[in-house]
């Protein structure tokens, strides 16, 4: 009885003075905490390929090669140097001599190609950047620092698409695979890989943290953090709270705007402003009944109120970006004109149709506020020119299920378009070009004159050459309207003030902790 | 009827209410334009894994095949493994198990200690100033919307006043659970601090569960207390000229409680709904905010496991309820 009395007694005399003294660990910024929009239920790196699950890919992992800053670099990372055949066929890396994984166990070549190997038999993630080009069994691993792809066919994009090919410790991986899985549930919840940092907690239900890894090759500098939290809360609000009051440190750059105002009003926060490579549109089903009309098509083009949805909804907080590929990298023609907004020429462009109108199904992002609003603006407006349109709001995985079938994808999708990797391939060339129809295809927009152009960008060595065969592409998307390209998102990255040299890349979203300090 | 023929009884029901359940949940989540397969195999897996997945997970079979597939490994204790955590339901929600109980237990407890005293005072002071704002606030605990209470709360206390936390269930990652019960893990090994910092953690998202609670208690105590006093039992106390507070000590009270906890029964299966927003919003690591991710991400055997654990939840309290009221009155059970 006496123990428990003085249990108890211990336990209230700490609330006490536990009230008095909450959260000085949060306060002192001896670690820094992230609040994700995202819950990080699954940390294998050859699976999750979201954007707001970045940081465990970035963190925990590392590739041959890395981008970073913005306009984004290309710099060697796990590799020293690597060279290109001259019929542009085989890569081959050399890879760092004091590159180690986190159990002290040297990166090798058969560490990359055990990764190839279970990237390719998954099928997930960044799989599809490789199914085509590299085929189970080819790549080579001829001494412990050198690896060799051989691919099926020149492929001008491998290198752009290295970085996400990351490198997993094989004999760790292998020790925990059951039932030929490649270890697929093991990795889910543990790391192996050669990252900044160490995983030393996961809970799906909470986050991660990790530790940093000392013996990391690339060394460090300057006052790193030691150790990384990144928490999943989703309620924007209460991250929004949190930054402000100081429990977060950082925090997602693509909030609603008014969210971001509210952050810039706080003492305690900073946020950094960069053009992001992220273009939003209106992605349209050119497989469907009319909607494969070219003058429908165009006449949705016109229908859109470009200027009053960026400057009047979003306030300005987005660049308008006329061509699918972002304002802020090459492949789109000098001068490009978008399309305008102005109703008569929609109605003269449905006047040209030819066919009877149907009831369109404008299928928007449930919870992404911007696609919902650009839903609701064009029905408006194509009920204005005598188009019915239906707007239904779904979740990301009901809209990706529909998008397996062209007869099950809806008319219209308002929806964004990230970067995976710095190329216009990523943007016009996957979203319209017929051969990726399967995976990632915008639209379902074919057109032989388009492939053509594509499959000779894609194997050309010549960057002049690529650079007028994308221009090409684009403005043949803008004028068969294949889909509507509306803004560039700008990202809005909101941290605490004690936190500097945050490195932002299109592609590492901020994320990339390795090069941030923080005050103490 | 004895006690032990009465819990028997309860818990022949439980099988049936059970199936009826998971049934409607099969269905619903079958009618959802959503391709498991797909999903499970990745957005990039051709047509031929996604076969393979279909398969494997047998949504290639008949409606009603399916269903008796999933009864058949429910029965072993098997609920499937979730598409994204890769891990067995069985073990994602027995994590998050101990947050969603402890919050609602506290939450329960609040409600209770907070609407009693005053449905009682209410009851018993019908007509006065006291009863008709205690009545208006009541009505007004009913109406609010959770998540619109869980922010007023975070901005009154965390932002303006900095006394408590704004969300997550401990400071950092939780230490290794004894029991999955923070407060009571504390208590076991002794650790003040971490007492300390989970009952702050606590004290927000409880309140948020806890406040329209407690309006439906004050309601629900009211009304039996007022239904006691006009009893005859009570009416011959009173011409026997026992004291007031002994007749509402000992009377009334009794009376108007075996409502009351009935009433707290169904307010638990309330409260397990409205963890689901409470729990988003304060980031909070339990059942709530896993069914959230599960619905968004049409993890079907995780939205299964869910109902399942929480409709065996419902019924286990509702049973504790029935007996706790046969305690109270016994007339009940005869």
């Amino acid at each position: 009885m006496t123990t428990r009395r003085a249990v108890l007694k211990g336990a209230v005399s700490s609330t006490i003075l536990g009230l008095a003294s909450w959260d000085v660990s949060a306060q002192s910024g001896a670690r820094f905490v992230y609040a994700n929009n995202s819950p990080y239920d699954n940390l294998d790196p050859h699976t999750v390929f979201d954007v707001s699950r970045a940081a465990t890919r970035l963190n925990l992992y590392d590739g041959l090669y890395r981008w970073v800053d913005n306009p984004p670099k290309l710099v060697p990372w796990l590799a020293a140097s690597h060279t290109v055949s001259e019929d542009g066929k085989v890569y081959s890396f050399k890879l760092r001599s004091e590159a180690r994984f986190h159990d002290g166990k040297p990166v090798t070549s058969a560490d990359v190609v055990y990764s190839i190997e279970r990237i390719i038999a998954l099928r997930k993630g960044p799989a599809s950047h490789y199914l085509d080009v590299i085929k189970p069994g080819s790549t080579q691993a001829p001494d412990p620092a050198t690896v060799v792809f051989n691919l099926v066919q020149p492929y001008a994009i491998f290198l752009a698409t290295v970085p996400d090919m990351l490198i997993v410790n094989s004999a760790l991986v292998k020790a925990n695979e059951q039932d030929g899985d490649w270890g697929e549930s093991w990795l889910a919840r543990n790391d192996a890989g050669s990252g900044s940092y160490v995983l030393r907690r996961h809970d799906p239900a909470v986050g991660w943290i990790g530790r940093r890894f000392n013996d990391h090759f690339a060394g460090w500098t300057g006052q790193p953090i030691d150790e990384i939290e990144f928490r999943t809360v989703l309620d924007t609000s209460t991250r929004v709270l949190g930054l402000i009051r100081g429990e977060f440190h950082g925090a997602d750059g693509y909030m609603p705007y008014d969210q971001i105002e509210r952050l810039r009003r706080s003492p305690n926060v900073q946020v950094i402003e960069q053009e992001a490579m992220r273009v939003f549109g209106l992605a349209l089903n050119n497989r469907k009944s009319l909607m494969n009309n070219v003058h429908f098509r165009r006449a949705i083009a016109h229908a859109f109120d470009y200027d009053g949805f960026i400057k009047n909804i979003l306030k300005d907080s987005v660049s308008r970006n006329p061509g699918p590929n972002p304002n802020t990298i090459w492949g789109t023609p000098a001068g490009l004109r978008g399309y305008d907004y102005d109703l008569d020429k929609a109605r003269a462009e449905l006047a040209k149709v030819g066919e009877p109108l149907r009831v369109i199904g404008i299928n928007a992002l449930a919870g992404f506020s911007d696609s919902e609003q650009a839903a609701i603006l064009l029905q408006n407006a194509l009920r204005q020119i005598g188009v019915e349109a239906v707007v239904e709001l779904s979740p990301w995985t009901v809209v990706l299920s529909r998008m397996s079938k062209p007869e099950t994808r809806a008319d219209i999708i308002p929806v964004w378009r990230s970067s995976f990797y710095i190329d216009p391939n990523n943007w016009v060339g996957e979203l319209f070009g017929t051969r990726y129809h399967d995976s990632r295809s915008f639209s379902l927009y074919s057109n032989p004159e388009f492939d053509r152009r594509l499959d000779q960008a894609l194997i050309s060595r010549d960057h002049e050459e690529r650079r007028k065969l994308y221009e090409e592409m684009t403005q043949m998307v803008m004028d068969d309207a294949a889909s509507v390209f509306i803004y560039n998102t700008r990202w809005y990255g909101p941290y605490s003030r004690k936190v500097k040299d945050i490195r932002f890349s299109p592609v590492n979203h901020g994320q990339d902790m390795r090069w941030v300090s923080m005050s103490r | 009827m004895n006690w032990l023929s009465m819990i028997a009884n309860r818990l022949l029901w439980f099988v049936p209410t059970l199936l009826g359940l998971l049934a409607i949940v099969f269905v619903l989540s079958r009618v959802v334009p959503v391709d498991p397969a797909h999903l499970a195999a990745g957005e990039q897996a051709s047509s031929e894994q996604v076969q393979r997945v279909r398969a494997r997970f047998g949504f290639d079979k008949p409606l009603p095949v399916q269903f008796i597939n999933y009864l058949r490994d429910v029965a072993t204790g098997d609920l499937g493994t979730s598409h994204y955590t890769q891990r067995p339901i069985v073990d994602d929600l027995a994590s998050r198990l101990p947050a969603t109980l402890e919050l609602i237990l506290t939450a329960l407890l609040l409600a209770a200690l907070l609407g009693i005293p005053l449905g009682v005072l209410c009851g018993l002071y019908r007509h006065s100033w006291l009863d008709h704002i205690l009545r208006v606030i009541s009505v007004s605990g009913l109406a609010v919307a959770s998540f619109w209470l869980a922010m007023q709360l975070q901005l009154l206390f965390s932002m303006r006043l900095g006394w408590l936390p704004l969300a997550g269930r401990i400071e950092g990652f939780p230490p290794d659970m004894i029991t999955g019960f923070l407060l009571l893990d504390a208590l076991i090994s002794g650790e003040g601090d971490l007492f300390a910092s989970a009952l702050r953690h606590l004290a927000l998202p409880a309140l948020t569960l806890a406040l329209p609670a407690a309006a439906s208690v004050v309601r629900f105590m009211r009304n039996g207390v007022i239904s006691a006093i006009h009893s005859p039992s009570v009416a011959y106390q009173t011409a026997m000229g026992f004291p007031r507070w002994l007749i509402v000590w000992k009377y009334v009270l009794r009376l108007a409680l075996s409502t009351t906890v009935t009433q707290l029964g169904l307010i638990f299966g309330f409260l397990l709904a409205g963890t689901v927003v409470v729990e988003t919003v304060f980031d909070w690591p339990g059942l709530g905010g896993y069914a959230v991710r599960s619905i968004l991400q049409s993890d079907y055997n995780a939205v299964m496991g869910f109902t399942l654990c929480t409709g065996a939840l419902v019924l286990v309290i509702n049973l504790c309820v029935d007996v706790l009221q046969i305690a109270i009155d016994p007339r009940g059970s005869a």
